[in-house]
């Protein structure tokens, strides 16, 4: 979770970056974006595994919507930044990393709503 | 209009290009957001809160409608939607904020969409000036300054 949170922020310091610099992305960006997605694809099935085992967060449903979410956004912010010629796709993994450390967060919460 | 010149290079004109690309990528996200929170309100506890669970649906309908238009420069349908979102999360804002009973459960739009760090109220007023900027970058080249640089 911590390492996730990182790599967003940094994810977000880059694309914001870019974007002030005026310049387009580079392979940084995109190896960022692949980390974040590894790291959630990790995640998830470590969440799956818990699941498996029996432990259920308080919303499991909700739970389940935003784990199922959270993988695509990387993917899907890579994608549409890499089609964008100009300085804005910082920006745009700028708003899928922020994107990505927000429902982290309330992955998190769901999880430990269970109450152990 | 002291534009700072330089960026003309950008795709201006289209609804998707340079700043507009950023603007989809949010749109993209609420659509997300007001989505699944919808599927689950109306899956899990439509009875609780019929009208607020509605209301999530459409929000995510609006948004989703918005996303589209915009990446695909449907200037009409992404002004329509931008319009009918900006009206949604005035009136619903209010009537969350005025009436705490009849909004039993969140929406997005609940409260000008505190829970959402507020861009729901930011984000259509964005939207708004964007698809006029846009527009005059596309169509009428006699709104730019002749540029001495």
């Amino acid at each position: 979770m911590v390492a996730v949170t990182v790599v967003c922020a940094l994810l977000v310091l880059a694309g914001l970056a870019s974007t002030l610099a005026r310049r387009r992305i580079g392979l940084l960006h995109l190896w960022g974006a692949a980390l974040l997605e590894v790291l959630l694809v990790v995640q998830t099935v470590l969440a799956v595994v818990a699941l498996v085992r029996g432990e259920r967060p308080e919303e499991t449903a909700t739970f389940l919507g935003y784990l199922a979410g959270i993988v695509l956004v990387p993917v899907a912010g890579a994608l549409w930044a890499r089609s964008e010629p100009t300085r804005w796709a910082g920006t745009v993994l700028a708003v899928a990393g922020a994107t990505v450390a927000v429902m982290v967060w309330r992955l998190l919460q769901l999880w430990e709503a269970t109450g152990g | 209009m002291a534009e700072p010149a330089g960026k003309r290079s950008t795709a201006a004109g289209t609804t998707a290009g340079g700043p507009g690309r950023v603007l989809v990528a949010v749109y993209g996200v609420f659509t997300l957001a007001a989505g699944s929170r919808a599927v689950v309100q109306l899956a899990t506890r439509f009875s609780e809160a019929p009208v607020a669970y509605l209301l999530s649906a459409f929000s995510a309908v609006v948004y989703g409608v918005a996303t589209v238009a915009l990446a695909r420069g449907g200037r009409r349908t992404a002004l329509a939607a931008i319009s009918v979102e900006l009206a949604g999360v005035l009136v619903v804002g209010t009537l969350s904020l005025a009436d705490r009973a009849a909004f039993p459960d969140e929406t997005v739009w609940s409260g000008y969409g505190q829970g959402y760090l507020f861009v729901p109220l930011v984000l259509p007023v964005v939207g708004l000036w964007w698809l006029r900027r846009s527009r005059r970058a596309q169509g009428a080249p006699t709104d730019e300054p002749p540029s001495s640089s």
